[in-house]
């Protein structure tokens, strides 16, 4: 069962798609109930997840620190092995793309982020950064942003196949993507669920919003599923690497490029979700790690393109984070442990490129591992003020720090 | 008969609550004979003994995980497949064959509230011993039940107790037994945390078959402080004392009633606001002075708290599908398909032995997605084509909407689905697939 994808079971059922096929590049809005295209100059965040715990020293490696040497001699890579940035930094060598972001100015490396008094948990860690809170609550940090909006349920979208704790709000949520897209049934059924979701006043709080959750299904299918079948944009001035581009057909290439088609069509989302996995490198970490962060800057790299083939690249924000950093010190088996502070990265071309935040410093190890220079909260004030112009305490009640991220 | 909505409402509550869904003809039953007396006959029902499950299903010791280049590899990790699938369905036909599954609708609570995933413990014999575990203990003694569940095999490796030495603490076991056990967040202190992992320490696990021993040359022998008793406290004593607390005899009935009265509000904001909630509650926190979790329930369910229309939930998948396949006489490990069934509820996001954290699964508002309806929609499908439908089928068509309702355990339907539901009549199949996907069978009103 566990090998099973879950996206297999749309085709398991063998239950036939539906999807009526139109050929139009730019969605346009058929009637009344369909959604105004977003406008030009409208924001976008793109959040993207990377699940495990990245190892951050081995991302913006400290390569001429001793420390960083003798603490890890069989992980730590040397000056010719990466791409320096400065400060004694350098990116992972498969991170040439975003090198070249860096060097034109539009990526922020923030230092040291994490929460207080780390427990290095992948559960409570992601938890923690998903909903923004250090005790438990139910909603994410977009969930709560999403219920400051109108409601529209193409407001922010998840891809996958369930919705992450990041998109829960009390009432509202994302909505959630599929990467294989969306299918619903036809004929007399699809006429009839139409009724049964129909929204009633004698509805209570719960039915209502089942309701809703069949209803936006058609919504958002009827809208998705043209534009599915479009070609990506195309990604003119990506440099191509000699051999191919690593992580061309990755699974995050292929959610970034469902993303593209979207925003290139014009759907009306503010927040768009993303996510890989496998960063927990216990064993055998280097060419592992070596091989996702390359998916990354590619992806990310590719997607930027395509947005200024499409005249939205002035538009987008990228945001990169994982739940924790690694031990500083390799175990046993060429990995490293479930540690706590690392790099998050914020891309485009409103932001101030550079380095945000102090560089944990390695000789001053608290257990063993990295220190918090950066709560992670600052980042997502930036963000949530940056980008979405949404007043940071609305969403996390109390809190009031952000970094200079964005230009005005 | 003539039955008040009221009373629909309750006993609808009742079956899908307290239960997993109505067999076919059982709710009506139940209406005829009344809320209480169908309350009192569910929560009566007691545990069914089930013999030797794991030689019956082929539940074994699979020993330590050979080496990555050794050829025992592929057939142990299929023994494992195998074994974790019989598990599964095993659990799954249970809730679905079972007249009154009131024993395993508690075992199912009970599994939300020590959350424990398989994807950590990657046993299947250990998981199942803690299920089993969880069963022994689910209408009994919530003391009893806490002095097991900390020395079991799965619960203390997924929470890293195995990791938790005099030496080197690990507090993870020891702040989840305070927090999400026993007696709730903010009713200790970070020192009562360091305390009760000094008290758990040296604890060991047999990764493969869940044995726990304790090796004192690696526990703290000394006494520890805990909300202020100080004393020798062990694994055991520590579970029994927290079991024990006031704090614990409002936690547990408040976990109780957020997962089948309401989630929508804390009990410390309805205590302010409503008074049903308020006196509910405290009839629960009495009824569990003695820390019987069964006299809990029935004060749960004879409070007016459990009738009150505000207090709406949504079925989780588990629920969903259980409430499904009891209707449509399909036992899961005897229908076509029965790894499709697995591989929804992991779609869905629920499936046994996986809750997603150790806080359990989610509830309400988070099982309803665009995503989520629409894997459901394709589901009812497939599974309304191999169900039985006779219930339906052999009543005259003017009759069809009220069977339904009568059939499924739906309390009333609204005009707007009453309306699509009329448009379908002459096709059983898609009014049942319509019914199943209808807010009003998604929620229990």
């Amino acid at each position: 069962m566990q090998n099973i994808s879950r996206r297999n079971f749309i085709k398991l059922t063998g239950v036939g798609a539906v999807a009526v096929a139109h050929s139009m590049t730019n969605y346009q809005p058929a009637n009344a109930a369909s959604p105004k295209p977003l406008p030009n100059g409208t924001p976008i965040l793109v959040i993207v997840t990377l699940s495990g715990g990245n190892d951050g020293l081995n991302t913006v490696v400290p390569y001429s620190d001793p420390i960083y040497k003798s603490l890890r001699p069989q992980l730590a890579y040397k000056e010719d092995q990466v791409l320096p940035i400065g400060e004694g930094l350098a990116l992972n060598s498969s991170m040439t793309g975003f090198k070249s972001l860096w060097d034109n100015k539009q990526l922020a490396i923030i230092r040291g982020v994490g929460y207080p008094n780390p427990d290095r948990s992948h559960f409570s860690s992601m938890a923690i950064w998903q909903s923004a809170s250090r005790t438990p609550i139910k909603t994410g940090w977009i969930g709560r942003w999403i219920e400051t909006q109108p409601e529209n349920p193409f407001l922010a979208i998840s891809l996958g196949s369930t919705m992450p704790a990041l998109f829960q709000g009390n009432k509202r949520s994302g909505t959630v993507l599929p990467l294989s897209g969306l299918k619903t049934p036809s004929g007399m059924l699809a006429s009839d669920l139409a009724r049964t979701s129909k929204s009633t006043k004698s509805d209570g709080q719960l039915s209502a919003t089942a309701a809703r959750s069949v209803r936006d299904l058609f919504t958002v299918t009827g809208v998705v599923s043209p534009i599915l079948k479009n070609p990506a944009p195309p990604a003119a001035d990506l440099p191509t690497v000699v051999g191919g581009n690593a992580g061309g057909v990755s699974n995050l290439a292929q959610q970034f490029d469902v993303v593209a088609k979207l925003i290139a069509a014009g759907v009306p989302t503010r927040v768009w979700s993303v996510s890989l996995g496998g960063f927990d490198t216990h064993a055998n970490e280097l060419s592992a790690q070596s091989a996702l962060l390359g998916t990354v800057s590619y992806s990310i790299s590719k997607f930027m393109s395509q947005m200024r083939a499409i005249g939205r690249s002035r538009d987008v924000t990228i945001m990169v984070y994982s739940e924790f950093g690694r031990r500083v010190r390799a175990n046993a088996s060429d990995g490293t442990d479930h540690g706590t502070s690392g790099p998050v990265f914020v891309i485009g071309e409103r932001v101030i490129g550079g380095f945000h935040g102090e560089q944990p410093p390695l000789s001053q190890l608290k257990d063993d591992d990295l220190a918090v220079t950066t709560d992670f909260r600052s980042v997502y004030g930036s963000v949530l003020e940056g980008v979405l112009y949404t007043p940071v305490d609305r969403v996390i009640s109390g809190w009031n720090e952000r970094l200079p991220l964005f230009t005005a | 008969m003539v039955v008040s909505t009221v009373e629909r409402i309750a006993i609808a509550r009742l079956v899908h609550r307290v239960g997993f869904g109505p067999k076919p003809g059982q709710f009506k039953k139940m209406l005829k004979m009344g809320f209480k007396a169908s309350a009192n006959q569910l929560l009566n029902s007691g545990m069914p003994d089930y013999g030797d499950v794991k030689t019956a299903i082929g539940i074994t010791d699979l020993g330590a995980q050979p080496k990555p280049n050794d050829p025992a590899l592929a057939p142990y990790n299929s023994a494992k497949r195998a074994q974790l699938r019989n598990m599964s369905l095993w659990w799954l036909d249970q809730m679905v064959d079972q007249e009154l599954p009131f024993g395993e609708r508690m075992t199912w609570f009970w599994h939300g509230h020590w959350a424990t995933s398989y994807a950590k413990v990657d046993e299947p014999l250990v998981m199942f011993d803690h299920i089993a575990r969880l069963r022994k203990n689910a209408l009994g003694d919530f003391s009893q039940m806490c002095e097991e569940m900390i020395l079991d095999g799965a619960l203390v490796y997924w929470l890293d107790g195995q990791l938790n030495t005099a030496k080197s603490p690990n507090e993870n076991l020891a702040r989840e037994l305070l927090e999400l056990f026993t007696i709730g967040v903010n009713q200790y202190s970070e020192n009562d945390v360091k305390e009760a992992a000094k008290a758990l320490s040296g604890i060991r696990v047999v990764k493969n078959s869940g044995l726990v021993s304790k090796d004192v040359r690696r526990a703290w022998t000394g006494e520890s402080t805990i909300l202020g008793t100080t004393g020798y406290f062990e694994s055991a004593t520590l579970a029994r004392f927290l079991s024990l607390t006031p704090a614990c005899q409002n936690f547990i009935p408040e976990r109780l009633s957020y997962r089948f009265i309401s989630s929508a509000s804390t009990m410390t904001d309805s205590l302010m606001k409503n008074s049903e909630q308020v006196k509910s509650l405290r009839l629960m926190k009495t009824a569990f002075k003695n820390r019987q979790v069964l006299p809990t329930m029935e004060a749960l369910v004879m409070s007016p708290a459990f009738q009150d229309p505000i207090n709406s939930q949504v079925k989780s998948p588990v629920e969903w599908l259980v409430s499904v396949l009891r209707a449509l006489r399909i036992t899961p490990s005897r229908c076509s398909q029965p790894d499709l069934l697995l591989l929804l509820l992991d779609t869905l996001g629920q499936r046994p032995f996986y809750p997603p954290s150790v806080g359990g699964w989610p509830a309400d508002e988070a099982w309803l997605s665009v995503a989520s309806s629409q894997t459901m929609i394709q589901a009812a499908q497939v599974i309304v084509a191999e169900g039985d439908l006779s219930s339906l089928t052999s009543v005259k068509k003017t009759e069809r909407i009220d069977q339904l309702a009568d059939w499924l355990g739906v309390a009333e339907w609204s005009n707007r689905t009453r309306i699509a539901l009329q448009g379908a009549i002459a096709d059983p199949a898609r009014l049942v697939v319509l019914a199943i996907c209808s807010p009003e069978y998604l929620v229990s009103a």
